[in-house]
């Protein structure tokens, strides 16, 4: 199975085509067989576990490798799948920038850290590089927002 | 830490460049992206980043539960289903030849 060949540009529409594509793949994988009337909470929230998963994987996919808080993410759902236990060694990314380690305008900021916790695979990147995958992250969480969206209310009509 | 080391570009980051950044963020964020007048603090623009990101997730959370009810509730290989799927795609087209299987 090769990687897509259709150039992932951060242009919106393209973002939410080829996520819209992958996340319908993946939903089809999905177990949703009806199990009688859903009384079981427990398989209730395990499902949307599921579903939610399918989708920060496929938007993370067709971002790929180009963005620092994309491959942490598909890294995270690789050492799940590992089951943790037989991952020996954690593969760390150099930072590619080592002279902006003191560029902290935000320093005293809180707000920096709380930032750091949001945004997958920002704990140990500079300032600068924390800004801009923020602002991509933001822009794909946009776009994966619409397409369920629209997928919700597609399946609600009926 | 001097500055001294050339390598990748850059060797100082310019307050303008700061700036800068801090704008383009605040244009992604609703509740900040019609301040055209006064320039956001960058404290105030971290947060309502903060906010929105949270905000966003909590939007994924809530779609995900809707889904996955929604989806239990129809057999995946009724032509119901198979509509809702071809809707959907064509929706969100992509080119067919360049298409992953």
């Amino acid at each position: 199975m090769s990687p897509s060949q259709q150039p992932t540009s951060t242009n919106p529409s393209s973002l939410k085509n080829q996520f819209a594509h992958r996340f319908i793949r993946a939903l089809k994988t999905l177990n949703h067989t009806k199990t009688g009337a859903a009384h079981d909470h427990n398989q209730m929230y395990r499902r949307s576990i599921r579903v939610k998963i399918a989708s920060y994987t496929a938007m993370a996919s067709v971002v790929g490798s180009r963005r620092a808080w994309s491959r942490a993410v598909l890294w995270k759902i690789i050492k799940r799948s590992r089951n943790q236990g037989l991952l020996l060694r954690k593969r760390k990314r150099r930072n590619p920038n080592p002279k902006r380690e003191d560029f902290n305008p935000f320093r005293n900021s809180g707000q920096e850290l709380k930032l750091r916790k949001l945004v997958p695979g920002a704990e140990t990147m500079d300032s600068w590089c924390l800004m801009g995958e923020t602002a991509d992250y933001i822009k794909c969480l946009v776009a994966q927002v619409e397409v369920m969206k629209t997928l919700v209310d597609l399946y609600s009509i009926t | 830490m001097s500055s001294r080391r050339s390598g990748s570009g850059a060797s100082r980051i310019t307050d303008d460049q700061i700036i800068d950044l801090v704008a383009k963020l605040q244009q992604l964020l609703p509740e900040l992206r019609n301040r055209r007048s006064n320039k956001a603090s960058a404290s105030k623009v971290l947060q309502e980043t903060c906010n929105y990101v949270r905000s966003l997730h909590k939007e994924v959370d809530d779609l995900s539960d809707r889904l996955s009810r929604l989806l239990s509730t129809i057999d995946d290989d009724s032509p119901q289903a198979s509509i809702i799927r071809n809707e959907f795609t064509q929706t969100f087209p992509i080119i067919e030849f360049l298409r992953v299987y």
